[in-house]
């Protein structure tokens, strides 16, 4: 599919990529068609792709000249770093204040949490990050520049491609800090959108699971309030939670393109935004199989979340 | 209700440790320039960026990279790039102009060996043969070895721009013995690109030590630099930074150089920092189609001279902000053979409404194409186009606009489809003969739907422009096509706009040279 769309898109390759003079000779366009398969047939060009593709082979960059895989092996686990971080600190933030929210239904602290998260949602990311980088960065120097380190730091040897990760496998302390101090800003910034989606799913959730006669009837047997918001209202409430973040959590891989353009940071989204804007289809379609490949895997951590929480949606 | 979760602090303890955490980061932060030793010199750019590869590159970034790792046999000092001065090699031109002789005078690769002949040969027929974006600057071009150290270069007419055009990074010379080790050859067969990205084989003051087209590009020193003067920094680091991050990293100290900032970014600029406000070498040009079946009315040459009357200049300028000009012809203000300031075109409401009439054009109506996520010196096309439209409209033009995507819309402009198109050149080199590509049946002519011997005013001259070989008449032939394109083309030249780069305080000696842009082996320390 993504190899269908991106070449029905109007607009030339090779007129997108040569420079003013070279798009109009002859032989650099010849040679550049060549270079890129672009000299043959689409069927042709499409049989190519799939038989690369089984061999793991994403194809040339035409903006990067280096092959796909190495692009995305370099954006991925960056925008992955800083989502992860981004759904783990929604998920600690939104559930609680969801239950918080629901346990005070109407009262002051109720109100003013689904104000803030009604916010946060509605809060653009990107101006939400501008501001952010100015206050915290420019205005009170708290937090690290752009960047995942700072310039004079040199990135640990490449592991898993998450910095904080492979620092402390190098255990290089110094550089650990320094890719902490860079991801957090970017990260609170991600957290904010998905923070208040979380809390407004978790509230009408937990309101919901509190009416239920089980709930009920587990405080009536008296077990402790703990006991039995823990272990009765919460599971309950979790299984939309747990979609909703699932979602969340894919649309902050693949959706994190201004973010990542206010903090320089090297990810998927950026890598996708100028693949898409200079016709590198090989790119193109590297990043669609990523991110539908990320969907599936998440989908089918969602599916499997469900049956670990909710026992009735085990598969016998 | 468990108290862990109703106390009324739990979502400011979080802010709070969110501020602490902020709080470390910027103590990490603090601390890593003295961790890695050495003066470092960051630079924040936007990336416009493919390869590090000379004989492949050809892109602004590509090639200020290219500047600092790569010598070439000819250079300019600075930002005047009216005079070629020596670099590895001195020059003399035969006085038919068609054969240039340059005799290499030192210079050492990274690696330790000397630069000779061979290398030159190799480097250069290696920009012909890969048929890539730079490969056009030496078409026609013959390069033969002499000796050891002598290179001639051939050319079947008189060529006056190739001292100028040996200059650009894309012809810096490689270490051939090194690059043909890694699959290096002169034909497009060559393989050498993966190794030219990660490693350099050059004489140039910096080597490089790590690259990325989306994130960073390190330099380092190169200790075997013979060059004319040391490089002051040891490392150069230029990051890819959109232009809201470069004001703010620049003001806080978190860069030492911005390239891309906006004449409206740098008025609220605070921090102690230094603006320089150049004129650019981009022209800005308005394209009227002049062939009847795709442009119609813009075909008819009352329509052109009433745009080129009634568009206010001055206006536009305002836009563009300080450092900006009008170009007076097509050739910018900067180069040899440029018409001077006061032939630039005025406005004129009664001319342009005058012109209209004796077309018996009435009310006519437009559609002006452009891309608009170009932008030139910090300024978008955008607000240009919507300026130009409400000028045109004092004088009944209705223009309708039709941005889009440069993707998209580069191809129906270089197919010749803009009824009316707004774009900019940037100079290929800084030669006037790079500017023919305006003239009928030439690569921007024929976008404007001007065929060949469309103008036979014109033809001699540019034949003459081509074939005088002594400096002062061509450059008086080029005038002569510019006041001819001036009166009759199918161009109306707008603006040159400024180039601004922002340093820090502690940073000297940053020129904006048209070519690479800056060449990063000058910065030093104020």
């Amino acid at each position: 599919m993504t190899f269908v769309l991106t070449n029905l898109v109007p607009g030339d390759p090779a007129t997108a990529n040569l420079g003013e003079q070279a798009s109009s000779d002859p032989a650099a366009v010849a040679e550049y068609r060549r270079q890129h398969g672009l000299d043959q047939p689409l069927p042709i060009q499409y049989a190519r792709y799939l038989e690369d593709l089984a061999r793991g082979d994403l194809g040339q960059s035409q903006q990067s000249h280096q092959p796909v895989l190495t692009d995305l092996r370099a954006a991925v686990p960056a925008t992955m770093e800083l989502a992860a971080l981004a759904i783990l600190l929604s998920l600690l933030v939104g559930v609680a204040s969801g239950v918080v929210s629901a346990l005070h239904r109407n009262r002051l602290g109720d109100h003013v949490l689904r104000v803030l998260s009604l916010l946060f949602v509605s809060m653009p990311t990107f101006w939400l990050a501008l501001v952010a980088f100015y206050v915290f960065f420019d205005q009170l120097g708290w937090a690290a520049g752009s960047g995942r380190l700072d310039p004079g730091v040199t990135a640990p040897a490449n592991v898993t491609g998450l910095y904080t990760v492979d620092a402390v496998l190098a255990g290089q302390w110094f550089t650990f800090w320094n890719a902490v101090s860079h991801l957090i800003l970017p990260a609170l910034v991600l957290t904010a959108h998905t923070v208040g989606l979380l809390t407004r799913f978790t509230r009408s959730a937990v309101l919901e699971v509190l009416s239920q006669d089980y709930v009920r009837s587990a405080r009536a047997k008296g077990l402790p309030e703990r006991t039995v918001l823990v272990h009765y209202v919460l599971r309950g409430a979790l299984v939309p939670v747990i979609t909703v973040a699932g979602l969340a959590f894919g649309a902050l891989l693949s959706g994190t393109v201004l973010v990542e353009s206010i903090f320089a940071w090297p990810g998927l989204g950026g890598y996708a935004f100028r693949s898409a804007t200079t016709f590198d289809l090989p790119a193109v379609m590297g990043v669609g199989l990523v991110i539908g490949t990320i969907y599936l895997f998440v989908n089918l951590a969602v599916d499997v979340l469900y049956g670990v929480i909710d026992p009735r949606a085990r598969v016998q | 209700m468990p108290s862990f979760l109703t106390r009324p602090s739990l979502v400011a303890s979080l802010a709070a440790c969110s501020a602490a955490v902020l709080s470390l980061s910027a103590c990490a932060g603090s601390t890593a320039d003295s961790a890695s030793g050495g003066r470092i010199l960051v630079i924040d750019t936007t990336f416009n960026l493919k390869s590090a590869d000379p004989g492949r590159q050809f892109e602004p970034t590509g090639q200020t990279i290219g500047k600092a790792i790569y010598q070439t046999l000819l250079t300019f000092k600075g930002g005047d790039v009216t005079k070629p001065v020596p670099d590895l090699a001195t020059y003399e031109q035969s006085k038919d102009r068609k054969t240039l002789t340059l005799r290499l005078r030192g210079g050492t690769f990274s690696d330790g060996s000397p630069v000779t002949a061979d290398d030159v040969v190799f480097s250069l027929n290696r920009v012909i043969g890969l048929k890539g974006n730079p490969s056009f600057l030496l078409k026609g071009v013959t390069i033969t070895k002499n000796d050891a150290s002598t290179v001639t270069l051939t050319s079947k007419e008189p060529n006056l721009a190739l001292p100028f055009i040996l200059a650009n990074p894309s012809l810096g010379i490689l270490n051939s013995k090194v690059v043909r080790a890694h699959g290096g050859t002169e034909t497009s067969a060559d393989k050498a690109e993966p190794y030219l990205n990660r490693h350099s084989s050059g004489s140039g003051p910096y080597t490089l030590t790590a690259y990325s087209t989306t994130t960073q590009v390190v330099l380092q020193k190169n200790s075997k630099y013979t060059g004319p003067d040391d490089p002051t920094y040891d490392k150069v680091i230029l990051r890819n930074v959109q232009t809201p991050t470069q004001k703010l990293n620049v003001q806080r100290g978190d860069s030492q150089i911005a390239l891309n900032l906006s004449s409206d970014q740098v008025q609220r600029l605070t921090g102690g920092v230094k603006v320089l406000s150049q004129t650019s070498s981009d022209v800005v040009f308005l394209l009227l189609n002049q062939d009847e079946s795709v442009g119609g009315v813009t075909a008819d040459p009352k329509f052109n001279e009433a745009v080129r009357k009634g568009i206010d200049y001055q206006g536009l300028l305002q836009l563009a902000g300080k450092g900006a000009t009008q170009p007076a012809g097509i050739i910018p203000s900067t180069f040899v053979g440029s018409l001077p300031p006061s032939e630039a075109t005025g406005r004129d409401l009664e001319g342009a409404r005058a012109a209209l009439a004796a077309g018996g054009l009435k009310h006519p109506k437009v559609t002006l194409s452009y891309a608009n996520d170009t932008a030139v010196g910090g300024l978008t096309l955008q607000p240009l186009a919507e300026r130009i439209q409400a000028q045109l409209k004092e004088i009944g033009i209705t223009v309708d606009l039709a941005p889009g995507p440069s993707a998209t819309e580069l191809d129906k402009y270089r197919a010749g489809k803009n009824q009316m198109g707004l774009w900019k050149w940037s100079p290929d080199y800084p030669d006037p003969s790079d500017y023919l590509v305006f003239l009928p049946g030439n690569l921007v002519g024929l976008r404007a739907g001007w065929k060949a011997s469309a103008d036979a005013e014109l033809d001699p001259l540019v034949e003459k422009a081509r074939l005088v070989t002594k400096s002062e008449e061509r450059n008086a032939a080029y005038k002569e096509i510019q006041r001819r394109l001036n009166a009759s083309g199918p161009f109306v030249s707008l603006i040159q706009p400024s180039r601004i780069t922002v340093t820090a305080a502690s940073v000297a000696g940053v020129e904006y040279n048209p070519v690479w842009t800056i060449d990063v082996a000058d910065v030093r320390t104020s």
